[in-house]
């Protein structure tokens, strides 16, 4: 037990840090919020140079093997720095592919993204934003050696500029332990493909995807057909505990600007940081975004050692949303009337922080999850033991506090 | 970054709780309680009866107390993360076999090597316990504006004032005390720490009544169980070997030891204890209905994850504390998040319980002996004592974020 950084990872914090500082301004950034594709591909380079795609990828693949905690690390410098790349989106579709992939589809995807070649991105929302897979109706349908994908897909990522996207779909209704969905590799340019931009409070790239009788081939098909749930949700599961690293990054910058404002700007002839109201609420922000940090790290590295971490991704998630969002609130606060004009660059980090806290789960969904997972299994619950597996021969016992 | 226990780390604790299981009886808790009497005195000498003194005797045995502590001063040079382990289980059942809160934490700190002989040794094994004389009616959170006096005469102090809040004084073997030996220097500056019996010469304690203890409040009940007091200093004269870290040093010797006794096992486990309460009742139905109930499970969730941040932030300091490295803002962080925590639990059980949230100990329908309604009355006391959670936030932005300190008014010194 020691949940601190260790050097090595305080130094990949330290150096992806520098990186940005130097590579990626509020200019670029704003530079990348009316930009078609969204991204400098300059910049993306030079991230593949670092290694930074293939960070946790296969090193077989040109990877570096390295656990998903470190790529928390990298997006949580992306965040800080709201870098303009598609890191996150390109990350978790590859990790997918390196998990579940057949060797043929992870040596047509994967060095192109370690590379720096590859964008790639997922899509799993069909209208219905809950993520649970009864929210998926768009089908895919085998038709001699193909499938064919009708359906729209909302709010994905980066479809601008990615090669290829993971779409799931629904290829059979769902029955006992089958949800019914698949999950295929398809190239974006293919035909039938039509997308349109969505105008997000991010200002980022997202869209909306309509399919209209996509063929794919039966060989773009990951895992096996009508058994993609389970790949779905581990995909869910490492893409919304990264989307805390990376909101958490953006939201303690978010924090250190308000601070090193509120002990700079002047008020009763004092800087308002003096001031205790000011000084607490700085306090919280610090003690919320820590809060975080643990609770993301933990969820990582479970994923890390293969243990369950369905309760802990849904803890961090839950937490971050409320407390991310209010910490950036309290920052936008602190700035008074400036905080709210276009001319300040801090609307860059609260407008992203706030569109984060909206996707991959809202607070409700994941303490839903975390509800099942403390009650609706038999056996006493213990705080920092796993949450009891459920034993059908348990019966309940009867001392009741409430008639 | 290890979220995990090792292999040894996991096998102690299943060695702990089976040895909880079978020597932590009925009795030995039974007698625990009765000897909570209030109305003792120092003069009643041996805080233990005889099962609780075999219980430690047995613990002891194990090698489990002062784990982390070095084995010349009876410890037994282990690692802070398996002393914590041991801590929590026995806190999880109602026993502080840990040293936070003791003082040890500041003797290892700031003590003379006498001192550390003297005196760690005994507060492992229980023959010593500590009550903090910091507190006084008129100075809390200002602690740096105490009155109690320390003159140096000849080899000795003659100390003179009055401290309150000094809880558990009464069975107390020693007091672990903070007086001025200078006035005429700034206020943070003229302050010294003094360790010396409580039955020396000249000292008066009495008890005070809190709103958490009429009637008397059950086991369980967050920082209900001890008596507090109010401690009166008549010319009573100790040696110069009493003082902790050299006159005038007090200051710094009482932050670095509240810093290190804000956190471990007894604050985490009094945080987060009732958070597994109301998940088990909801699953062992004696809450009837809740566990469908959406509002209910969106609330326990909530907790549930507030819970594990307080856990989380507890490993962060032992974390930090293994490696030897000094909290900037750690301690008090946690230290504002887990007592807020404890309370906020506190207060939905009451709304879960409703009106059998109000029966105190005795009454009829009382829930577990009226542990939550007592709770109600004092789990806030979590976020004032042993440093605020206004003042542990003044701290974590001051220290960690380098935020100024108010300007103060020319005139107040």
């Amino acid at each position: 037990m020691d949940v601190l950084l260790t050097d090595e990872q305080e130094m990949v914090r330290a150096s992806a840090r520098d990186f940005l500082e130097g590579e990626c301004s509020p200019q670029l950034v704003r530079a990348m919020e009316v930009d078609p594709l969204g991204y400098p591909p300059e910049l993306w380079r030079k991230a593949a140079e670092l290694g930074w795609q293939g960070i946790s990828l296969p090193e077989a693949y040109g990877g570096s093997g390295l656990p998903l905690v470190y790529l928390g690390l990298i997006l949580q410098e992306v965040g800080r720095a709201v870098a303009p790349l598609p890191l996150h989106s390109t990350c978790v579709a590859a990790l997918t592919v390196a998990e579940a992939g057949t060797k043929a589809q992870c040596e047509a995807v994967l060095p192109g993204v370690v590379a720096g070649e590859k964008i790639l991105t997922w899509a799993f929302t069909d209208e219905d934003p809950r993520f649970q897979p009864e929210a998926v109706t768009m089908s895919a349908v085998g038709e001699g050696g193909e499938y064919v994908l009708s359906g729209r897909k909302m709010f994905v990522d980066n479809f601008v500029s990615a090669d290829h996207c993971l779409v799931a779909c629904r290829t059979a209704p769902a029955r006992g332990s089958s949800a019914g969905l698949s999950l295929f590799l398809v190239d974006t340019k293919s035909d039938g493909i039509s997308q349109t931009p969505l105008v997000t409070t991010a200002k980022d790239k997202q869209s909306e995807v309509v399919f209209d009788r996509v063929r794919v081939p039966a060989a773009n098909l990951i895992g096996r057909v009508n058994e993609g749930w389970p790949i779905i949700e581990r995909m869910l599961d490492r893409a919304t505990a990264l989307l805390c690293a990376q909101l958490l990054g953006a939201t303690r910058k978010d924090a250190e600007l308000a601070i090193e404002y509120a002990k700079m700007r002047e008020a009763f002839d004092q800087p308002i940081g003096a001031f205790q109201s000011i000084q607490h609420m700085c306090a919280d922000m610090i003690i919320w975004i820590d809060g975080g940090e643990l609770l993301t790290y933990e969820a990582l590295w479970r994923m890390d050692e293969g243990l369950p971490h369905r309760v802990e991704v849904s803890q961090a998630k839950a937490f971050c949303n409320e407390k991310c969002l209010a910490s950036a609130r309290n920052a936008q606060i602190i700035h008074g009337g400036i905080g709210f004009m276009m001319e300040l660059d801090l609307h860059l980090w609260y407008r992203r922080v706030a569109a984060w806290t909206m996707r991959l789960g809202t607070t409700y969904e994941h303490r839903a999850r975390v509800a099942e997972g403390l009650i609706d299994h038999p056996g006493r619950v213990v705080l920092g033991q796993p949450v009891p597996v459920a034993e059908a021969s348990e019966e309940p016992q009867r001392d009741r506090y409430v008639a | 970054m290890q979220f995990g226990y090792t292999p040894e780390q996991e096998a102690l604790r299943r060695e702990v709780l089976a040895f909880i299981a079978e020597h932590v009886t009925p009795e030995v808790m039974q007698e625990k309680s009765a000897q909570d009497d209030f109305q003792r005195g120092p003069e009643a000498g041996d805080p233990f009866g005889p099962h609780m003194r075999e219980l430690y005797r047995k613990i002891g045995e194990r090698g489990w107390l002062g784990i982390a502590y070095p084995r010349e001063y009876g410890g037994q040079g282990g690692d802070r993360i398996s002393q914590y382990i041991v801590e929590e289980e026995f806190q999880r059942v109602g026993l502080n076999i840990g040293l936070s809160g003791s003082g040890a934490p500041a003797i290892m700190a700031a003590g003379t090597e006498e001192q550390k002989r003297y005196f760690i040794p005994k507060l492992i094994s229980r023959e010593f316990s500590f009550a903090l004389g910091f507190t006084e009616p008129h100075a809390g959170a200002d602690l740096a504006s105490i009155r109690c006096r320390a003159v140096r005469d000849g080899d000795d102090y003659v100390i003179n004032g009055q401290k309150i809040y000094t809880t558990s004084g009464h069975i107390s073997t020693h007091i672990y005390l903070i007086a001025r030996t200078d006035p005429s220097l700034p206020k943070r500056e003229g302050l010294s720490i003094f360790l010396f019996p409580m039955d020396t010469p000249g000292i008066t304690v009495r008890p005070l009544w809190s709103i958490q203890n009429n009637p008397r409040a059950p086991h369980g009940t967050t920082y209900g169980e001890a008596r507090t007091n109010e401690t009166f200093f008549d010319n009573v004269r100790v040696p110069k070997t009493a003082l902790l870290g050299g006159e005038n040093k007090g200051w710094k010797v009482a932050a670095a030891g509240l810093n290190l006794d804000r956190v471990g096992a007894f604050r985490y486990v009094m945080s987060i204890r009732r958070d597994e309460d109301i998940v088990n009742w909801i699953k062992e139905t004696k809450l009837d209905g809740y566990a469908d109930n959406p509002a209910v499970r969106d609330k326990v969730a909530e907790l549930w994850i507030e819970a594990q941040v307080c856990r989380l932030m507890t490993m962060r300091s032992m974390s930090i504390v293994q490696r030897g490295r000094d909290f900037t803002y750690e301690g008090a962080a946690e230290k504002v998040w887990a007592p807020e925590h404890g309370v906020r639990t506190t207060e939905a059980i009451t709304q879960m319980l409703g009106p059998y949230g109000q029966l105190l100990r005795g009454s009829p329908h009382a829930v577990e002996d009226g542990v939550f309604a007592h709770n109600v009355l004092g789990a806030f006391q979590s976020g004032v004592n042993h440093g605020g959670v206004q003042i542990m936030r003044d701290q974590v932005a001051r220290r960690g974020l380098g935020m100024p300190a108010p300007r103060r008014k020319a005139a107040s010194k």
